[in-house]
């Protein structure tokens, strides 16, 4: 056995007994108790996706793809909002094993959060007044629907800012070309079908020409198997052995009357 | 014997098949291969008249010697010697009796096609015997039951007609190909054989026997669940309409340039005449029902 098998192996025996191991048990089980610790490191988490999918979204070339990627940061901005008024509660309430300072600590991290949420870009183009918003964030019902841009619908909101527009143009005319390219493809296609449908008649016709052929090559066939049995025969007959040994004691008497001749003469 | 004069060898066939004193029965037997090799020589030596004489006393020699079969083969080669010669009368003629002795055979089909070649020989000539040709050539098929080879004979005797400017009888003609393909579920055939049918009625400038037409033609459901019938009804609807673009647009559609040849052409001269006559027409003629049902 290898090396490397041999490590593959006592990883797993390991995987498989972790459960049994009490040092770690316990370590895990701190973070498990506090419920805060791990709430915080979701946020965490998803802070740190929306941030990589913002980057990506900001290098896309498409912009069907950025608009997609965009309008999913702020599906996620508005999901972590929600989650922040949790975790404050559960910053505020005392666990055990944890010293004040912590806790005041704790309490300044989620107030953080927020900033750090809408920090996110995600290609809305109006600022933001976030301190306006985050008070009402709290007592706001968590089942309200949020807007991406606080409710600022005044004149500039609506303007088609130049972006938008070449977007929009740019939409109808890859439409355009679009159309011409499944008509032709309908054409061809039209062709195609009506090609394929004389071809099938073109079939239909020949099929009982080659039945009729079949029948006439089988009875060809028969008729010389019959032909063919009957000159074997006569064949045969014509050549039998014992019609060959006859000619043969003949030539030789033709033969041995010819040499007695030729020596009658010679003399 | 195949590198001597040919007329030597047709005067010597002559004289074996010629009824005298001393020959009391003509010898076709031996006669008849020698008229066989006179007319090869003659139609190499391009003298056609008297190769086509040839192949007709070697036609005549087979027949006595009971091989319809050869001796129809023969009759078609004088045939298609007396087209080179433009005699039409004769071609007619050698073709029938060609065709004749195919069906002696119990060969209906080289019979239809020997009658097919007569025809198209004489397309230009005497287009009202070429389509009575053609239509021997179908009924022949049609009693064998073999339709299918009847619909190119169809086709080419209704483009006659078109171009003789018989539109009601090319009309009838493609009805006729619809009729054969129905029989032999060629249902593709069926729907072109329809669509072409209306798009000569519109041509001869007959909306009312196209809209009729096209009636008729729907009571099939092949035709009527088919792009050819949603084709036609469009068509239809735009001469309804009288508009002329759309008209156009239909017939450079795709299902138009799936037709034959000649019909394309009389679809992409469409609409013949005023439209907005024929709609003035359709018209009036709805109002003068309404009159009819006046009672006040």
């Amino acid at each position: 056995m290898s090396v490397i098998d041999i490590l593959t192996r006592v990883d797993v025996i390991c995987k498989k007994y972790d459960k049994y191991d009490v040092g770690k048990q316990r370590d895990q089980n701190v973070s498990g108790d506090d419920a805060f610790a791990r709430a915080y490191a979701a946020v965490e988490a998803d802070i740190e996706a929306a941030l990589e999918k913002a980057e990506l979204s900001s290098k896309e070339k498409s912009k069907a793809s950025a608009v997609a990627v965009n309008a999913e940061i702020r599906r996620t901005k508005a999901r972590l909002l929600e989650e922040v008024p949790k975790l404050q509660r559960l910053a505020v309430k005392k666990v055990k094993g944890i010293s004040t300072e912590e806790m005041a600590a704790r309490n300044d991290l989620v107030l953080a959060l927020p900033d750090r949420i809408q920090a996110i870009p995600d290609g809305t183009a109006a600022p933001k007044q976030t301190g306006g918003w985050m008070s009402s964030a709290p007592s706001a019902s968590r089942t309200a629907i949020k807007f991406d841009s606080d409710g600022r619908f005044d004149d500039e909101y609506f303007q088609e800012s130049e972006q938008s527009s070449q977007f929009r143009q740019e939409y109808e005319m890859r439409r355009i070309k679009q159309d011409q390219g499944l008509e032709m493809i309908s054409e061809g296609l039209d062709t195609l079908k009506n090609m394929a449908h004389d071809m099938n008649e073109e079939l239909d016709r020949q099929v009982p020409l080659m039945d009729e052929i079949d029948t006439k090559v089988d009875k060809a066939a028969s008729d010389l198997k019959n032909t063919n049995v009957r000159l074997k025969d006569t064949v045969t007959q014509l050549r039998s052995s014992r019609n060959f040994c006859i000619d043969i004691i003949l030539l030789c008497i033709v033969l041995g009357i010819a040499a007695y001749l030729y020596n009658v003469l010679k003399k | 014997m195949s590198s001597s004069d040919p007329s030597k060898l047709i005067s010597k066939a002559d004289n074996l098949t010629k009824l005298s004193l001393t020959r009391w029965s003509a010898d076709w037997k031996t006669a008849t291969p020698l008229y066989e090799q006179a007319a090869n020589g003659f139609r190499v030596s391009k003298d056609y008249e008297n190769a086509k004489l040839s192949f007709e006393k070697a036609s005549k020699g087979q027949e006595m010697l009971s091989s319809p079969w050869d001796a129809a083969k023969h009759m078609e080669s004088a045939a298609a010697l007396a087209k080179e010669l433009r005699n039409w009368t004769e071609v007619i003629d050698f073709y029938r009796r060609a065709s004749e002795l195919y069906m002696q055979c119990d060969r209906p089909q080289p019979a239809s096609d020997s009658l097919a070649k007569a025809a198209r020989a004489l397309e230009d000539a005497l287009p009202d015997d070429a389509v009575q040709l053609y239509t021997d050539a179908c009924v022949i098929l049609e009693d064998d039951g073999k339709e299918q080879m009847a619909f190119d004979l169809y086709r080419a005797a209704a483009s006659i007609y078109v171009k003789l400017e018989k539109y009601t009888d090319a009309a009838t003609f493609l009805l006729r190909l619809g009729l054969a393909a129905d029989k032999c579920n060629a249902r593709n055939s069926q729907c072109k054989a329809y669509l072409s049918a209306i798009i000569v009625y519109l041509y001869a400038h007959d909306l009312q026997q196209a809209e009729k037409c096209y009636n008729d033609c729907s009571q099939i459901d092949a035709f009527l669940s088919s792009d050819q019938s949603r084709c036609a009804s469009k068509l239809l609807s735009a001469y309804r309409e009288g508009d002329v673009e759309e008209i156009n647009r239909v017939a450079h559609s795709s299902t138009i340039s799936n037709l034959d040849n000649v019909i394309i052409k009389l679809a992409r001269k469409l609409p013949t005449g005023d439209v907005a006559e024929i709609k003035g027409d359709a018209d009036k003629g709805v109002e003068e029902a309404l009159d009819e049902n006046d009672l006040t």
